[in-house]
């Protein structure tokens, strides 16, 4: 602790950051103040104009600057697809990592009944909303393969068979570079559970 | 402080605690319901992360110095029972009903038997409704909660299967003129008696059984319902 309020504040402040404890605040803020001024004005304000411009997209609840995000609004982007995730961290994963080329609906968390979160409070009537009124022809649920996840992509399941639109499921399995010794017992059981034919 | 060795156990649910560290409600055999923080076991790599999952049979080993303890060990000793859409739901109902009606540190061996054998029985897409009840009456039944069900209250009476009783949470049946509102058949509540219920029983003892959990649960309702009505 040092006895300048205001350096103490920084220091405080930055450890609202994933990760960051009392040892590296202190490093980074010693760092910003004494060699690089000008990157922590520029993070200061980015940060300022960032936390105050970047909301929801009013489509499929990313995060965007703009009314509608940049996805939703491409007309190079499939209409006929949806893909459903818990956060915007897998809408990022799935654009890095694949060639998808369809629309998104972030759930903004996962049916866990026991943490009060039920269909309301994930606003899935938003997501029935769009399914009435514009339906896609297919529905890709990317849950994540937890208990909780698994819930949620059944009961989306349920809603998207309600509006006759076809429903699929990313497969969950052995990850690739991986030996089935070292699976873990239930991921081996999912994997088995859905062998496919091979042509 | 105390040392719990390699005792089975199912995780109910996990919280997030500090930045990597997970609480976790588990319903173990011999000391019930528990809560243990798991250091680290939010961490990509934690070798917990894929064992501290709800309904996986575990054993684990923690030590107790307060109300919360501190988890050793914890490992899967079979493959999960597989739960799928609607019985996936039934499983996280009881979850909750356990959550909600054991106190912590109170053992409830016998329920905890009742549990394993639910959760079998759900991966068997056995018919969830019948198996329900029974598991609910037997929890109510260890929680001091006992369900009179084959005698009216107060007169002691034996129950008809032909007549209707008025079903009072705290006390029991009464009898009543007729079928109407929160009524319940005499054969409806001697089929759950004698925990054998056929099809056409199980609509109004599940109204039975949402109205007296209801009752001892008070003003907040059980969240896994909202699931059911999609
Ligand atoms: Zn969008």
């Amino acid at each position: 602790m040092s006895s300048e309020p205001l350096l103490n504040q920084l220091i405080e402040s930055l450890r609202c950051l994933p990760g960051v404890g009392p040892k590296s605040a202190q490093r980074m803020a010693l760092h910003l103040l004494e060699r690089n001024r000008e990157g922590g004005l520029q993070l200061a304000s980015v940060l300022v104009e960032a936390m105050g411009k970047i909301g929801r997209c009013k489509q499929c609840r990313d995060l965007t600057e703009m009314e509608t995000c940049a996805v939703c609004v491409s007309p190079r982007r499939d209409q006929t697809l949806l893909c459903v995730v818990e956060s915007p961290v897998d809408v990022l994963a799935i654009e890095q990592a694949t060639a998808y080329n369809g629309r998104y609906f972030v759930l903004l968390g996962r049916l866990s009944p026991l943490d009060g979160i039920g269909p309301a409070e994930l606003g899935l009537d938003q997501l029935a909303e769009r399914l009435e009124q514009d339906a896609p022809e297919e529905m890709i649920i990317a849950t994540n393969p937890t208990v909780e996840g698994e819930a949620t992509s059944f009961y989306l399941q349920r809603m998207a068979q309600k509006h006759n639109i076809r429903v699929t499921r990313i497969a969950h399995g052995v990850p690739l570079g991986g030996e089935l010794e070292y699976t873990d017992q239930s991921t081996l059981a999912h994997a088995f559970g859905s062998r496919r034919l091979v042509d | 402080m105390s040392r719990m060795q390699l005792e089975p156990a199912y995780v109910l649910h996990s919280r997030s605690f500090r930045e990597t560290s997970l609480i976790v409600e588990a319903f173990t055999r011999e000391h019930g319901r528990v809560a243990v923080v798991a250091r680290g076991a939010k961490s990509p790599r934690s070798r917990w992360k894929n064992v501290l999952q709800p309904f996986r049979p575990l054993v684990i080993s923690w030590s107790q110095k307060s109300d919360l303890g501190t988890l050793a060990a914890a490992d899967q000793v079979a493959s999960p029972p597989v739960l799928q859409g609607q019985a996936l739901y039934c499983g996280l109902y009881m979850n909750e009903l356990l959550m909600r009606l054991l106190h912590r540190g109170d053992p409830h061996a016998e329920v905890f038997e009742r549990y394993r054998q639910a959760l079998s029985e759900l991966a068997a897409e056995a018919p969830p409704q019948p198996l329900l009840r029974v598991f609910e009456k037997h929890l109510l039944d260890a929680t001091g909660y006992a369900m009179l069900l084959d005698r009216e209250y107060g007169s002691g009476a034996e129950i008809q299967p032909r007549s209707w009783y008025e079903y009072q949470p705290d006390r029991g049946p009464v009898l009543s003129v007729g079928p109407g509102e929160g009524r319940v058949s005499g054969a409806a509540l001697l089929a759950l008696h004698a925990e054998n219920m056929q099809a056409e029983y199980l609509p109004e003892l599940r109204r039975l059984m949402r109205a007296v959990i209801g009752y001892h649960l008070g003003s907040k309702p059980l969240a896994s319902l909202a699931l059911f009505s999609g």
